[in-house]
């Protein structure tokens, strides 16, 4: 039951109107008062903060090797398609930059240049 | 020295920080453990897909390049919010928040002809310590086996070596044979022989044998290599291994990788044999794999597809058409039974599967026959087709004297008084038994065996008594091989015993008989 009041309980989320999701926790609630089945909403609390911190691993983010690095960083991730606001220094990267979004990543830094040129060199 | 610089130099100068970097499919380890990731993510991906685990996405360059080796997962469930993946490899270097690539192919080995010699893992990497292999073409492990049309009736047979088998249990080129029987009762050695016997066929219709070792003791593998290249077999053999210690992944895989190598030099043109030692093991592999997947349990906790598993691996193994080369590929899978019980749940489905099973019985291994074959339950549904008619002339009776000689036998322990006929009948199935009883590690060319029953058969050895027909039977195959070559060559050529062939044949015994008597 926990598993079907989650998945309704996102599923609404989804939908992007705050009026109806109000609407769906209060009934939720409600209707757990009347089953005497309160304890279950902690639970449900759980599952639901579970989902969100799995999607916002899956956020759009931009890592750039250098902050003079960052405007030509953020037009071209821009250009392929990913969109983000906030820029984090990964001087690991040594130069260039790389993006990550709902499942998708594009790497154009120098680091990964090097691994890869070390893997064909060793092959 | 230089050439190296030269192409890391000419590497960098090529790369162009804005451009490259394609755009890939990611996702995120969200639990690990088992064996099993699951991964956030990845929703276009397939089934049965390669992953992998980017263990240097967090780390600086120089961390990165002391930790190149690969971490991959196969995809093996995909769900609403993300997929399951076994890990193929050291599964502790998983941790969750870990970024995991798509590969966009599926589980492939490389496979080719320099393999032959080599002991490799499931994932085609070499474990012998003989250096990498030059395998160069990928193959997926997985593949749809060929239909009706592309195959042929199996024709040719394969020759085991082994008296009892190639006169009652023939197996052909392209059949499904299974050997099953409890622990310690001689499975592994009927291979082990087979693949040594291949030694006496001719180098262009020599099968490439591969035996794939699975869920077996390192020791016992490390022994067997050793025995096969002692006995100069390892030319044309290949070594699949996923031992007791590897993860239950590689140990479901390791039967699918021999499939695959098979197949390559089917595809060839050319005949190879294939051991799966043992699907038991195999079986209990994915059940733990399934159960951890969370996939529910069947009978005695195995998934519902464990049928499929190993129906999908046999049915690789055929006879090739000549329109596709005409090549072959043999499959011997071996089950462990537990007490006898060919009724259990895995047993029982393979039996089913296969073109005929061999059935090793611990009381005759007890009794010190060797191989520990029951007649009676051990059948071959399609080698008879592909027997030689040589052998076919000689051992035409075998199976049923045999069986009526076990029911003779048993109704003996009850009444003493027994009448002549019978007497004969339970000597000579006596005589017989002792004919077919062979010693591990020394397998027969076919000619050899079929003059060696052709003796039997025909009252050759009838003067000697029971016991003694394991020396005589030896001083025969010596006597027949430094006096009578020309008649072993017209066997083994014409693939029969013709009219001037036998009455040489017949002179050869005599001679033998007289000088045995004498």
């Amino acid at each position: 039951m926990i598993d079907s009041y989650t998945r309704l309980l996102k599923a609404v989320a989804d939908t992007g109107e705050t009026a109806v999701a109000d609407v769906a926790v209060t009934k939720l609630v409600r209707h757990l008062k009347s089953m005497g089945r309160m304890k279950m909403l902690p639970q449900i609390v759980r599952e639901l903060r579970t989902i969100a911190a799995r999607r916002n691993a899956l956020h759009p983010r931009l890592e750039v090797a250098s902050a003079k690095e960052v405007p030509a960083a953020l037009k071209d991730a821009k250009t392929l398609g990913i969109a983000v606001e906030q820029v984090e220094i990964n001087p690991s990267l040594i130069r260039g930059w790389r993006a990550q979004s709902r499942g998708r990543l594009i790497d154009r830094s120098a680091k990964q240049a090097l691994i890869q040129i070390y893997q064909k060199v060793t092959a | 020295m230089q050439s190296i610089i030269e192409r890391i130099e000419k590497e960098i100068a090529a790369w162009d920080p804005t451009s490259g970097g394609a755009s890939l499919e990611t996702g995120i380890v969200r639990a690990a453990g088992d064996g099993i990731a699951e991964i956030d993510g990845l929703a276009q991906a397939m089934m049965s897909e390669m992953v992998l685990f980017d263990a240097v996405f967090d780390r600086t360059l120089e961390d990165a390049l002391k930790d190149t080796s690969p971490i991959y997962g196969l995809i093996l469930n995909l769900e609403e919010d993300g997929v399951r993946a076994v890990i193929l490899g050291d599964s502790t270097r998983v941790h969750e928040g870990m970024l995991v690539r798509r590969l966009g192919k599926p589980l492939s080995i490389s496979v080719g002809d320099s393999l032959l010699g080599r002991v490799v893992n499931p994932l085609g990497e070499p474990v012998d310590g003989k250096g990498p292999t030059k395998a160069k073409e990928d193959r997926p492990i997985e593949r749809q086996a060929y239909g009706v049309i592309d195959r042929s009736s199996v024709n040719v047979p394969l020759h085991t070596g082994i008296k009892a088998i190639d006169a009652m249990i023939p197996i052909g080129r392209g059949q499904r044979e299974l050997i099953i029987g409890d622990r310690g009762t001689g499975k592994t050695s009927i291979a082990i022989d087979t693949i040594i016997n291949q030694k006496n066929e001719p180098d262009a219709t020599r099968p490439i044998c591969i035996y794939v070792a699975i869920g077996q003791k390192e020791s016992k593998t490390a022994k067997l290599v050793a025995e096969l290249a002692a006995r100069g077999a390892m030319e044309y053999s290949i070594i699949v291994t996923a031992p007791a210690s590897a993860p239950a992944a590689l140990q479901f895989l390791a039967p699918f990788a021999g499939a695959t190598i098979g197949e390559y030099f089917m595809e060839q043109g050319k005949d190879a044999l294939v051991i799966y030692d043992d699907l038991s093991k195999q079986a209990v592999a994915y059940r733990q794999m399934s159960l951890l997947l969370r996939r529910p349990p069947g009978r005695e906790a195995y998934p519902g597809d464990i049928f499929y598993l190993h129906s999908r691996l046999l049915e690789r193994a055929a006879k090739l058409s000549k329109e596709k080369g005409g090549g072959s590929l043999t499959a011997l899978p071996i089950i462990e039974t537990q007490e006898g019980d060919v009724s259990a749940y895995i047993p029982t489905n393979v039996i089913s599967i296969t073109d005929g099973q061999i059935y090793l019985e611990a009381n005759l291994f007890n009794k010190g026959q060797r191989p520990a074959i029951n007649v009676g339950i051990s059948v071959s549904r399609v080698g008879s087709s592909a027997q030689t008619k040589a052998m076919k002339k000689v051992s035409g009776k075998i199976k049923l004297e045999l069986a009526q000689f076990r029911e003779l036998e048993a109704f003996m322990q009850f009444s003493s008084d027994l009448d002549a006929d019978t007497k004969k009948r339970i000597d000579t199935g006596r005589r017989m038994t002792e004919v077919l009883n062979q010693g591990r590690g020394v397998p027969l060319s076919f000619e050899m065996e079929a003059a060696v029953i052709f003796a039997a058969t025909n009252g050759y050895l009838d003067t000697i008594a029971p016991a003694q027909i394991g020396i005589a039977e030896e001083k025969l195959r010596a006597y027949l091989s430094r006096e009578a070559g020309g008649i072993l060559t017209a066997i083994r050529e014409s693939k029969e015993i013709r009219e001037e062939t036998e009455k040489t044949l017949r002179e050869k015994l005599d001679a033998f008989v007289a000088h045995q008597s004498a």
